[in-house]
């Protein structure tokens, strides 16, 4: 269980973030639209500590990051919040020098500190799922963008992560590979996990959500479920952004 | 061009070297522009009696023949030794000077009381002279100098045992010197005379009238009386002079040769190369040890940190590694490190090129993309794990070119360690071919070594690159047997 509760987040005198407030229950995903720079990029990077926030609260599972912390505990927080969440970057920003069983056991083994043999007998299995086992010996450099997206999704997957955030993971690719793409997600939400994910693809989204949540400058607009938002969207502005975004997929 | 012109004709010019060269011609202290000397003054009464003007080319000791050979000047006068070896190259002047030579030890050393006593010990000695012959000949461990200040100066630290020099340079360095005490009296008896190039034997009949002319109307004994180089010795040798019987016998005088053959010098050549192997290794691993914690102090330390590794980087990368191997060789024994000259050239070099390698890691690790921090972060690692695992294996792929760059480079300026007696391979080059005029055959002898030691380098270097890079890229799909 995700809970977001007056999110903000400043860059000098720019605020990014106006008190955002959502919630991801369990085994769902959600999906979060916005024109670019309406501070959904931010809000993912908050949710995985890559950036400090400066008012709210983020929960994850038993992990409850408060601004208000002192910056000893809030850098112990972030620690425990990083473990809670895991991230698929948009540039996946895989290893080059790790193979990709190299890049998916890395973590475990130096983090969790889990056998290796434990951890690669996990990961083949993760590589499994994402149709890459026969890959597990290359390296990186010679992945295709596909490719290198599925092992990005195992490699977070590996810390058992309780959220998994996705930036921009249709941006790379054509219409068939964005339909096993999801697929693929649906299939890990049904084994439990939980996802947010950003997208500027509403067809992608439709078919990947359970909620919508729309940004714009720094405001949660409208969040409910995915068939709400996207088909009868309750907000003005909410409605101006489907429409310019269909006339674009 | 220097050939050229009657004005020509009435100069002398002369070479010797003046840096530690007192009492023969060196710099005036207390007016810096000027050097004197007893040669100068003799000189300059040589030159008189020959209707000269006397021009001063300052030069280096270990290369005044080719110096002679190739013009530079007309005459090499420097308390030059008339050796068989230098007969082959050049001619000799009459004598003007009989030299002796003069033991020296510490002043607390009760062992060494003559050359006899040094059998096991180590002696320094200018490199190339009377002194260096007798004690290779005598089978004596040396250690050569370019000047006696710096000889002096190491037996002063115990680095060496004792030293033997011409008594001229010895009375001027060492008697006053309350650390140091001469040991038994001065022994053999040789001749300093003027060196000119062999088809010059009209400037050499000039020269011998003016020596027999300064001799007999007691200008030279001046000149040696004012310098505190008079004595039973030179008298010996002016009176038949003096007396007009013109019969100077040099028989009567020691001359040493210097023995040169092929299989000796290949083996000291391989030593010194050994020594050379020695240094670069070592001042490799102080400087790829030392460099990375000055390069991350650099680019992520507090402003107290980065301020002290630019000021470390920018002193070793802005001062001549020369000035500072002397610095640490003669500088630091003031305040009681006395390192020997191998260990401070290691020590030197490694630190010089610890600013320089701090530099290529700096580069390399900023090259690094932030999007791998945050990956390595977002998986929960913290900074040291993600530095240690993640960001500094790529940026040793990146640092590797410019770092095999820098160590084959490191390789060739060991040579600078010949500032400091280290027997290197550069040294070696410089005693061994002035000793032999062998430069040509020599120096394809010591590139050939050089090339041996920096070549498997430069290879080895890149196979590493190559697999790297090979690994980046490779589409070879392997097989994997199911561990689960």
């Amino acid at each position: 269980m995700i809970r977001v509760s007056g999110l903000r987040k400043h860059f000098g005198n720019t605020e990014i973030l106006k008190g955002i407030d959502f919630e991801v229950p369990p085994q769902t995903v959600l999906g979060v639209i916005g024109a670019s720079g309406s501070g959904k990029s931010t809000l993912l990077r908050c949710l995985n500590g890559l950036e400090t926030i400066n008012g709210g609260t983020i929960e994850c599972d038993d992990v409850r990051l408060e601004a208000s912390l002192s910056h000893a505990d809030y850098r112990r927080r972030v620690k425990d919040l990083r473990l809670k969440v895991g991230t698929v970057f948009q540039h996946f920003y895989l290893f080059p020098h790790l193979s990709v069983i190299g890049n998916i056991i890395e973590a475990p083994v130096h983090v969790l500190h889990t056998p290796k043999k434990t951890a690669e007998t996990e990961a083949y299995e993760l590589l499994e799922s994402v149709g890459l086992r026969q890959a597990a010996r290359r390296y990186p450099g010679s992945l295709s963008g596909g490719e290198q997206q599925r092992v990005a999704i195992a490699r977070a997957l590996a810390m058992h992560p309780a959220l998994l955030l996705l930036d921009e993971p249709t941006s790379a690719l054509d219409p068939r590979r964005m339909n096993s793409l999801r697929a693929l997600l649906r299939t890990f939400v049904d084994r439990g996990h939980t996802m947010i994910i950003i997208s500027h693809s509403m067809g992608f989204l439709a078919g990947v959500s359970d909620n919508i949540l729309f940004m714009e400058g720094g405001v949660a607009v409208e969040f409910g479920p995915a068939e709400q938002v996207l088909n009868s969207p309750q907000d003005a502005r909410t409605k101006d952004f489907l429409l310019t975004a269909d006339s674009a997929d | 061009m220097w050939t050229a012109g009657k004005a020509q004709e009435r100069v002398l010019r002369w070479g010797a070297d003046p840096s530690g060269g007192a009492p023969y011609v060196f710099t005036d202290p207390a007016n810096p522009d000027r050097y004197i000397g007893y040669e100068k003054e003799m000189v300059d009464a040589l030159a008189q009696a020959m209707g000269r003007r006397a021009e001063f080319v300052p030069s280096d000791w270990e290369t005044l023949v080719p110096s002679l050979q190739r013009r530079s000047f007309d005459v090499i006068v420097n308390g030059l030794e008339p050796t068989g070896d230098r007969a082959q190259q050049i001619l000799f002047s009459k004598a003007y000077y009989i030299f002796q030579l003069q033991l020296t030890v510490h002043r607390d050393d009760t062992r060494i009381k003559s050359l006899d006593d040094c059998k096991d010990r180590v002696v320094g000695t200018l490199g190339n002279t009377a002194a260096s012959r007798i004690l290779q000949q005598q089978g004596i461990p040396f250690r050569t100098y370019a000047d006696p200040v710096g000889a002096y100066r190491d037996l002063e630290l115990r680095r060496i045992d004792a030293v033997v020099m011409d008594v001229p340079a010895e009375a001027f360095y060492a008697r006053a010197n309350p650390s140091l005490k001469p040991a038994g009296p001065p022994f053999t008896r040789g001749l300093y005379v003027i060196g000119l190039r062999k088809d010059d034997l009209a400037l050499k009949a000039e020269i011998d009238v003016a020596i027999d002319k300064i001799i007999f109307d007691g200008t030279l004994e001046m000149i040696l009386k004012k310098w505190g180089l008079w004595n039973e010795a030179q008298a010996e040798f002016q009176a038949p002079i003096r007396a007009g019987t013109q019969s100077t016998k040099v028989e009567e005088y020691t001359t040493t040769n210097a023995t040169f053959n092929w299989s000796e010098a290949l083996w000291r050549l391989t030593r010194a190369a050994a020594v050379t192997v020695l240094i670069a290794l070592g001042a490799m691993v102080i400087a790829v040890v030392l460099g990375l914690p000055l390069a991350v102090g650099q680019w992520k330390g507090p402003p107290w940190l980065r301020a002290f590794c630019t000021l470390y980087v920018e002193f070793f990368r802005g001062t001549p590694v020369l000035v500072q191997l002397l610095f640490l060789y003669f500088g630091l024994p003031v305040v009681g490190i006395a390192m020997p000259g191998w260990l401070t050239a290691l020590v030197g070099l490694g630190l010089n090129y610890a600013a320089y390698e701090s530099q290529v890691y700096r580069a390399s690790l900023e090259a690094i993309p932030n999007g791998q921090w945050e990956a390595a972060y977002s998986l929960g690692m913290g900074p040291m794990l993600a530095f240690r695992r993640i960001i500094l294996p790529q940026a040793f792929r990146i640092a590797l070119p410019p770092m095999t760059n820098d160590f084959v480079s490191l390789f060739k300026d060991t040579s600078v360690a010949f500032a400091i007696s280290v027997w290197e391979l550069a040294t070696a080059y410089r005693e061994l071919a002035n000793a032999s005029g062998q430069f040509l055959l020599l120096g394809v002898a010591v590139s050939a070594f050089y090339l041996a030691m920096s070549l498997p380098m430069a290879h080895l270097a890149r196979l590493l690159e190559r697999r790297l890079r090979d690994r980046a890229t490779e589409r070879v799909v392997e097989p994997e047997v199911a561990t689960a």
